[in-house]
């Protein structure tokens, strides 16, 4: 059983001051394995202190990282599943199904996680699963300024994966959770 | 599975009985039920089956065992996924990964794994070196669910380092007895399956997963035979009866179409964990019994003990506790250096000494263990004086106790050797591999009984207040200003005689010096709290109280074993020490054998003098060693300085030098006697008065309810001493011997009568022993060959004194008229003559030189 935390689109300082409080309060250090964030962080004080919840973490680069290192692209294996990971200003139109789909395939993944909408988004999309993290500190985006800060939580365990979306709404931590299993022979097919 | 690399359980050989042969010829409970299935009998010992009932019984409580079990784990293992799925509708804010509480599933999750990692850290260091079992991942698999659901059934202790270790061996039991099964169905198979077939077709069923079990030991089981069920084997052996008549008990016990079905096998693979978890659990808990091995892992004080101190500090006290009743002068000696007992005893048992000895000796030490009860035996005797030690009111505990001091007598020699804690503690902590686990087992048997008895007849305060440094100290101080200040002014002049010889001749080695010359003194007081305290016993004997008598007998009884090991242990090459060997088997005759008597007498005291004379020897050998290394070797003396020259170097050497040198002190006495003014310092010896009554005096303070009567004896006493002072002359040599004698049997007034000159004469003996010290060494130091003539002389003088003193004690004896003792005289007398004349040998030897 692995958990792995999926976020993105901090835009701190820029945006935002810091994580909502009742967010800091539950992401402790040692429950969690992994964390991919799909980027827009912006300063490193962000990486660094993401780096002390779990140090396995994985970033691809928003448009506004400071950190010019962060690949465009990533892709990670965990147990059974392979992930890729996106910040998605790339892909055009922004956070439209069958352009993450298509970079979904190019990917070969089972999961892929974008961002960059600042909008929470999951699609179980032809045996694979397509999520959008949202904006961690609910920072307003391009496309809209009425955002609640949400993030994911991805319990993988053999076949079959667990997605806990917490959301912030009106001071209040809501969390919803989406089962989704991988057959067996799905990935080998491929 | 394969099999464990620990093969000296395992079978190994294919033929019938020797599978199971092995395994059962380390235990010596024959008559037990199921003596050959280690794993069986411990689950019985542990409480788990009943003891004494049919096959049906036991099987459905092994059910109901793992049942429970069963329930537990599915109850405690706590798996968030598959719990989701019976619960479509969770409270998702408090059931999620990131849940802050702790009540939650995740959060109860979280603790487990934290718990499990705990556990896995000890794990993987579990017997590394029998890796091919414990380190299975099997195995270990196992171990941790046991451990995490036992700690998640008992929050309150949690998990230990070190209960791994107690659970351990538990399983590779399981494991041994299911391999050895296996390993019988293997080499029968298709013989049982003829049989079983046969059957099948009676029964109407396909019987595949038939379990068989046969044992050798056809000792007293097998009478439930049903002939039913083995009518169906027609192969080359007729019937199975014949095989083995206990095939049929293990048959049940194993049969899948038994009660309860498969779950009732006694020993089955399936089940090695609920098995293991059930005995464990019982082991921990004690099934409220004294020994909860959980408590010797908690920090708080249990309910009912009054010593408000956590339970395993009060088993370790309760240890020590035995030390000082068992040998005293060890026990001073650890409480002088600061021992504590918890340094040592928190790690012997809190994993049952599984870190003292190697796996298979471990298992042969937990059948002893479990084997003992573990209920306690009065329950009102510890609570009433609120001075016990509860430990010791169950034989299990007093077991476990007497284990650990049975330990810490095999370390002995080597412990007194030490000279700071720290060097103490690394032998108590490195226990010798090749330690003899019988012996040790026996000798701790015979302690458990005297454990048991302290516990039950709740002594004086003298007794239960040993443990308490302050007291102990102040016992030594009063005896120091009672008895021995007589004798001390003697002592210090041949002491400080060698010292300066030492320095002269090790200017080097002062600090080694400096610290044998601190052991002198310990030695002393050692031996003389012994003297007394056996004064005492002697004394309290009349007293009508019979739970002291009682206490009395096993007492001596077990330190009659312990010297017993003793010498068998040294061997006793020399024929001087042969009749002092028998006659500590009948102390009676011991009064009548001058020599051996007083043998017997030093090791009576538990060699405590033969210790202070072995320290005094040191001084001597040293400074001797120079002058004498061409001599040393073709004679007997001379041997044993170059012996006990080297005093701090082996064990049993050292232990052999004591021995030496504690013969070598008689003689010396013997040679002073031969010399001259025996009778004078017999004489002083007898009319100083205060000196014996000395003895009694402080045995009234310490035991005041025998008060009166012990100084009524006193009284009476004296009374005889001046009536039969003319016998003085033969009692004041072997008084040792009768003193010995007296603790042991007692009872007897004439015995007690020669138990104060005993101690009278253990005063003057040490006179002449440090005088004859002196002497000798003196002469040495002139000239060798001088004192080697002079030494064969006076060994020759002596004899005829021995002999002469034979004489009289014929007279003596027929004077006593006791028939049974006149028999036994004669036994004493034929092994004193045998000596006798070996001595004779030596001094024609001696003189020729």
């Amino acid at each position: 059983m692995v958990l792995v935390l999926a976020l993105g689109d901090l835009h701190i300082p820029h945006r935002a001051p810091d994580l909502p409080a009742k967010f800091k309060s539950m992401l402790v250090p040692g429950k969690i394995q992994h964390i991919i964030c799909t980027g827009n962080l912006c300063i490193k004080e962000v990486h660094d202190y993401l780096k002390s919840l779990c140090p396995d973490m994985h970033v691809t680069r928003g448009e506004y990282d400071e950190d010019a290192r962060y690949p465009e692209t990533k892709t990670l294996t965990i147990g059974q599943f392979k992930l890729g990971l996106c910040h998605g200003h790339q892909v055009i139109p922004w956070g439209d199904l069958d352009s993450l789909a298509m970079l979904q395939r190019q990917l070969d993944v089972d999961i892929l996680v974008t961002g960059h909408t600042h909008q929470f988004k999951a699609y179980k999309h032809e045996g694979g699963v397509v999520i959008n993290p949202g904006s961690a500190t609910g920072a307003y985006s391009s496309i809209t300024y009425d955002v609640n800060p949400s993030f994911v939580l991805m319990d993988i365990d053999a076949l079959r994966v667990v997605v806990y979306v917490y959301e912030l709404i009106d001071g209040e931590v809501k969390v919803d959770k989406i089962d989704f299993k991988k057959t067996a022979t799905a990935h080998s097919a491929h | 599975m394969s099999p464990a690399p620990i093969e000296v359980t395992l079978p190994e050989s294919p033929s019938v009985s020797s599978p199971l042969c092995s395994s059962s010829t380390q235990r010596c409970g024959g008559e037990s039920r199921f003596s050959n299935l280690r794993s069986v009998q411990w689950r019985i010992n542990l409480g788990i089956l009943p003891s004494s009932s049919s096959i049906e019984e036991l099987r459905r409580v092994t059910a109901d065992t793992r049942r429970r079990y069963a329930g537990l784990r599915r109850r405690l293992l706590v798996d968030p996924h598959f719990l989701k799925e019976g619960n479509n509708s969770p409270d998702l804010i408090m059931d999620n990964p990131l849940s802050q509480n702790p009540d939650s599933m995740w959060g109860r999750f979280f603790r487990n794994a934290e718990l499990e990692k705990m556990v896995d850290q000890d794990l993987s260091r579990l017997y590394p070196e029998h890796g091919s079992y414990f380190q299975m991942p099997a195995c270990q698999g196992m171990l941790r669910r046991i451990l995490l659901l036992w700690c998640l059934r008992h929050p309150e202790y949690g998990y230990r380092q070190g209960m791994h270790e107690l659970l351990a061996p538990l399983l590779f039991v399981l494991h041994v007895d299911v391999q050895c099964l296996s390993q019988v169905r293997k080499i029968y198979e298709d013989h049982f399956t003829d049989k079983f077939d046969g059957l099948s077709l009676t029964e109407g069923d396909v019987m595949c997963d038939y379990k068989f079990m046969s044992t050798p030991d056809s000792s007293n089981w097998g009478m439930g035979m049903d002939e039913n069920n083995l009518q169906g084997s027609t192969n080359k052996v007729s019937s199975l009866d014949e095989l083995n008549p206990e095939v049929q008990t293990i048959i049940l016990l194993s049969d899948a179409y038994g009660a309860e079905g498969e779950l009732g096998i006694l020993l089955s693979e399936r089940f090695m964990e609920h098995d293991a978890y059930c005995m464990f659990d019982a082991l921990m808990s004690g099934a409220r019994g004294t020994v909860a091995m959980a408590d010797y892992f908690s920090s708080s004080p249990t309910l009912g003990s009054q010593t408000g101190l956590p339970p395993v500090i009060e088993a370790s006290s309760a240890l020590y506790h035995l030390l000082s009743i068992v040998d005293s002068s060890l026990h001073s000696h650890l409480v002088e250096l600061g021992v504590e007992p918890q340094y040592f005893a928190l790690r012997w048992l809190r994993v049952l000494f599984g870190r003292e000895f190697l796996l298979e000796d471990l298992l042969i030490i937990w059948d002893e263990i479990f084997a003992a009860d573990n209920s306690k035996l009065i329950a009102s005797a510890n609570d009433d004086d609120g001075s016990g030690f509860g430990v010791l009111g169950s034989p299990r505990g007093a077991f476990i106790s007497a284990m650990a001091v049975s330990m810490l007598l095999h370390l002995r020699s080597s412990l007194l050797a030490t000279e700071t804690a720290t060097a103490c503690l690394q032998r108590l902590l490195n226990f010798p591999e090749n330690a003899n686990v019988k012996k040790l087992i026996e000798k701790a048997k015979s302690l458990q009984s005297l454990a048991l008895d302290t516990s039950i007849s709740s002594l004086s305060p003298f007794l239960y207040g040993a443990f308490d440094r302050k007291s102990t100290l102040t016992r030594v101080h009063s005896l120091s200003s009672g008895s021995i200040s007589p004798r001390t002014p003697l002592k210090v002049v041949p002491e400080s005689y060698w010292e300066e010889k030492w320095r002269v001749l090790h200017k080097a080695e002062e600090l080694h010096q400096g610290s044998s010359g601190k052991q002198v003194p310990s030695g002393k007081k050692g031996s003389s709290g012994k003297v007394r305290l056996s004064l005492a016993r002697a004394e309290s004997d009349p007293s009508p109280a019979k739970t002291t008598s009682v206490k009395k007998d096993s007492r001596s009884f077990v330190r009659r074993r312990l010297l017993e090991d003793l010498s068998r242990e040294l061997g006793f090459q020399e024929d001087v020490e042969k009749p002092g060997c028998s006659d500590q088997k009948d102390p009676i005759c011991s009064q009548k054998d001058p020599l051996s008597s007083v043998n017997v007498g030093e090791q009576g005291f538990l060699n405590d003098s033969a210790e202070k004379n072995c320290i005094d020897k040191n001084f001597t050998s040293t400074a001797v060693e120079t002058s004498l290394s061409g001599h040393t070797g073709s004679e007997e003396n001379s041997s044993i300085f170059s012996a006990s020259s080297s005093p701090l170097s082996g064990a049993n050497d050292h232990e052999n030098d004591s021995e030496k040198s504690s013969v070598s002190s008689n003689l010396y006495v013997d040679d002073n006697d031969g010399e001259s003014n025996n009778l004078e310092q017999c004489g002083t010896a007898l009319d100083d008065t205060p000196l014996p009554v000395s003895y009694p005096t402080d045995a009234t303070l310490q035991q005041p309810e025998s008060d009166k009567d012990s100084t009524g004896k006193q009284e009476t006493i004296l009374k005889e001493r001046k009536l039969h002072s003319g016998k003085f002359q033969w009692f004041w040599r072997f008084g040792r011997g009768g003193g010995e004698g007296a603790s042991e049997k007692g009872g007897n007034s004439e015995v007690s009568r020669s138990t104060n000159v005993g101690g009278t004469s253990e005063a003057t003996t040490d006179k002449c022993d440090s005088s004859g010290l002196g002497g000798t060494g003196d002469s040495v130091d002139k000239n060798v060959l001088g004192t080697l003539r002079n030494l064969g002389h006076t060994m020759l003088e002596n004899i005829q004194v021995l002999e002469s003193v034979f004489q009289h004690d014929r007279g003596q004896v027929g004077s006593l008229e006791n028939l049974s003792r006149n028999i036994l005289v004669g036994k004493g007398q034929v092994t004193a003559m045998a000596a006798l004349k070996e001595l004779r040998k030596i001094s024609n030897l001696l003189s020729e030189m």
